[in-house]
């Protein structure tokens, strides 16, 4: 499905949880790593983010988003190591640079931190569907409008994307230059956005009507087709 | 009132706001329950303000002057909530992708949208759902993205979305206008599904050979104007048709270059009677 996001389908009972559920952990579990800046929380609490994964079956993927952040860990290792304030113990020298004790635990607090924020968040990402998420906190007493806004760009940003390629590919078949200097590049993106804008614009007003016939601005208490056992009231 | 047209409409007359021209100019008729009626007309005559007027759309969602009335089961439109409008009656427009709220993201989910909205009980969602799916052959595409669907496919489930509301009149304007030739069947079957069921059906379309096959009376629309509202025979045989250029079914075309009429006096519409018709002529010139 072409949707933005990190969703990955599975039956685990990690899936099956209320997305607000998985919200309310994932911001717990970063905002006690902030206010408790130990190593010991940030691995507890890593730890169990890690199991949480395991059992939903997404762990491959989280590898592959905290991978992504492995560079900045890095980068952090390496300025903590080295620049810390409260840098005074020197722990080994490397290339004539000079590693102290303090700063390393303090870059192991930050990543631990960090990490720690991108397992949580990835257990509310990877295994819950963005249309979920914003249902349940509409449930929660969000604004439809605003759950609306956001559940609809994540669905329609991805059909603009392929309406772009399609204006881009009979801009091309008309010989405009879409590669080269600066300028024509400039001159391309200028064919391309006023027909994407337009058309986006006309499609929205019928899109608008769509809403209005199917009763969006409805006043009365909705039915929420799907039901999380935490979210019943 | 004791009024037992599905639809009245009386002198209605409609502007778009910042504009002097008017859309509508007094405009008449009645369409009776169960009766399906087909709208014709050049561009901009005026075909998609009055699908708009009839769903209420305008004057509650467009601004602008307007005048006159449209009632629906003798009750005006503009006094009837919104939330018992759009279970009596229900609007498809022409392009299936901008139809697609883009609030779901299975075919399943964006049919059951506007129940949700209308707070039905969960279970009867899911009865009501299925059940619709199923009659438009889209079960087996309940689990797919809306946008990953054919064009047909997603003017389907354009059209599901609405009957899933259950209402008793359907306004299609233009649904089959960029569909291919199995999209635009499959969709005119379904018309005639509702059709059968007794749903009250007002259809705009450009496709005349298939329009007249289902449709019991045709409104023709001219710059606003409503030029004739009478059967498609009465329409397209008018000796004033040729100049407004709407143009006409095929094989009204071919008898009226062969100058054949029925029985009726009236150049035939339908495939079936314009085959009969010319047969007859063919046997006539052998003798």
């Amino acid at each position: 499905m072409r949707v933005l996001g990190l969703y990955v389908e599975r039956d685990t009972p990690v899936h099956k949880l209320a997305p607000f559920t998985k919200l309310m952990y994932a911001v717990t579990s970063t905002v006690v790593t902030f206010l408790f800046p130990s190593i010991t929380v940030g691995i507890l609490f890593l730890v169990l983010s890690v199991f949480l994964n395991t059992i939903a079956r997404v762990l491959k993927h989280l590898i592959a988003l905290l991978m992504v952040v492995s560079v900045l860990s890095i980068s952090i290792f390496l300025i903590q190591g080295m620049f810390y304030v409260g840098n005074y113990t020197p722990l080994f020298s490397l290339l004539r640079l000079t590693f102290y004790k303090e700063g390393l635990l303090r870059a192991v607090v930050l990543v631990l931190r960090l990490f720690n924020m991108i397992s949580a968040f990835g257990i509310l990402m990877l295994t819950t569907r963005p249309s979920d998420l914003i249902d349940d906190l509409v449930r929660r007493g969000l604004s439809p409008n605003v759950g609306y806004v956001i559940a609809s760009v994540l669905q329609i940003v991805p059909q603009m994307l392929s309406t772009a390629t399609r204006i881009i590919d009979a801009q091309r078949s008309r010989g405009l230059e879409m590669n080269g200097s600066f300028h024509k590049r400039f001159k391309a993106f200028l064919a391309l956005i006023g027909p994407l804008v337009l058309g986006s614009l006309l499609e929205a007003r019928e899109r608008a009507l769509a809403l209005e016939i199917r009763w969006f601005e409805a006043r009365t208490k909705r039915t929420f087709l799907k039901d999380f056992s935490e979210s019943k009231r | 009132m004791g009024s037992t047209e599905k639809i009245k409409i009386e002198s209605l007359t409609y502007a778009y706001p910042f504009s002097d021209k008017n859309a509508l100019e007094n405009i008449s008729f009645s369409i009776m329950p169960g009766e399906c009626v087909g709208i014709i007309g050049r561009n901009g005559a005026g075909k998609s303000t009055l699908c708009l007027a009839l769903t209420g759309l305008v004057p509650k969602f467009f601004k602008g002057r307007y005048s006159g009335k449209v009632l629906l089961d003798g009750e005006d439109v503009r006094q009837i909530s919104y939330e018992k409008l759009v279970t009596k009656i229900g609007l498809v427009l022409q392009n299936p992708f901008s139809q697609i709220t883009g609030a779901r993201i299975t075919v399943y989910e964006e049919v059951a949208f506007g129940l949700e909205n209308l707070g039905i009980p969960r279970d009867e969602i899911k009865q009501r759902v299925e059940a619709v799916l199923k009659a438009l052959d889209l079960w087996e595409k309940r689990d797919e993205n809306p946008f990953e669907l054919s064009g047909g496919q997603l003017q389907k489930l354009a059209i599901a979305s609405v009957l899933v509301l259950q209402p008793e009149v359907l306004v299609l304007d233009e649904p089959t206008s960029q569909l291919d030739s199995g999209g635009t069947k499959e969709v005119f079957e379904i018309i005639s599904q509702m059709k059968s069921q007794g749903i009250t059906i007002v259809l705009v379309e450009h496709k005349y050979e298939m329009l007249v096959e289902y449709v019991d009376k045709i409104i023709f629309l001219q710059e606003g104007k409503m030029i004739a509202f009478d059967e498609a025979e009465k329409i397209f045989s008018l000796p004033e048709i040729d100049e407004y250029m709407v143009g006409e079914p095929i094989y009204t075309k071919l008898c009226k270059k062969l100058n054949l009429k029925n029985s009726r006096g009236y150049y035939p519409v339908k495939f079936s009677e314009a085959v009969g018709i010319l047969r007859e002529a063919r046997c006539g010139s052998d003798r």
